[in-house]
């Protein structure tokens, strides 16, 4: 649980940046080569490379390296983990209302 | 509403408005149902007015009881809707709940079969928690006290 919530919250923190969202928009589309994909955002190579890294550290791109290419492709998986952090909370509260609903009912039974 | 990052769910519950805005608003009530049996919740502060404290525990076994809710109401309109959000705890200190802060709009209306519940769950952008992770307070302060004793250091060895 722990472990869920440390990645997690990687993975809100590596969203939180509109350069690294891109980078995921992006290879949504496809895989890409950290040298295509840095051409197309206007920073220095280093920076760029930083955010690939960021990516790469929460588990939401994968990089493989082959020759003196490196190519980076989405972890589709990791990107469900929001998804289905937000199902959990919709549960935490659809529970919430359930039990809310008999405590209610069941006093009104209990007072008629 | 923001359909990625919040929620929102609709009930008619077959109860009058006023026995289910008992149920939020006195902590002998809302501890029957805030969570899941067996878990049992335990009320510390449920002071139901703008700006009052929402702080519940939490407990596995009733015997320990660990921290749970922490936040503030922000809205209360008697019998009509109560919105809290955990962005600041109960003692107004902004608090960075993981992931994300959330605020909590539960709206208690009329309905022929009883009640109209509904409920909106904003959930923070986690660019705002980036950024404040970004700001750095702590890095902040090294730096501006690694600069300080850069200044009175260089002022001692003349």
């Amino acid at each position: 649980m722990a472990q869920y919530s440390d990645q997690l919250d990687g993975v809100f923190v590596a969203l939180a940046d509109p350069t690294r969202r891109a980078v995921i928009r992006r290879l949504g589309r496809g895989p890409a080569s950290v040298g295509g994909l840095a051409s197309e955002f206007p920073m220095a190579l280093p920076s760029f490379i930083k955010h690939v890294r960021m990516l790469e550290g929460t588990g939401l791109i994968r990089t493989v390296k082959s020759g003196r290419v490196r190519t980076c492709m989405l972890n589709r998986e990791r990107l469900a983990l929001v998804d289905d952090w937000l199902a959990q909370q919709r549960r935490i509260w659809q529970d919430r209302t359930d039990r809310l609903e008999r405590f209610v009912t069941d006093s009104a039974k209990d007072s008629q | 509403m923001n359909p990625d990052l919040d929620l929102a769910l609709e009930r008619v519950i077959r109860a009058p408005r006023r026995s289910v805005w008992t149920a939020w608003t006195e902590p002998a009530r809302i501890e029957q149902w805030w969570v899941p049996a067996p878990a049992q919740a335990r009320v510390e502060r449920l002071d139901v007015r703008p700006g009052g404290g929402f702080v519940t525990r939490l407990s596995d076994d009733g015997v320990t009881f660990v921290p749970h809710v922490n936040a503030c109401f922000i809205v209360v309109d008697d019998l009509e809707r109560i919105v809290f959000t955990n962005a600041i705890d109960s003692a107004w200190r902004p608090a960075s709940p993981a992931p994300v802060p959330m605020t909590a709009e539960i709206t208690f209306g009329d309905h022929p079969d009883g009640t109209d519940y509904r409920i909106v769950v904003r959930h923070g952008d986690p660019a705002a928690r980036a950024h404040h992770e970004k700001l750095g307070f702590a890095d902040g302060w090294e730096s501006v006290t690694g600069q300080l004793a850069a200044l009175v250091e260089r002022g001692a060895a003349r």
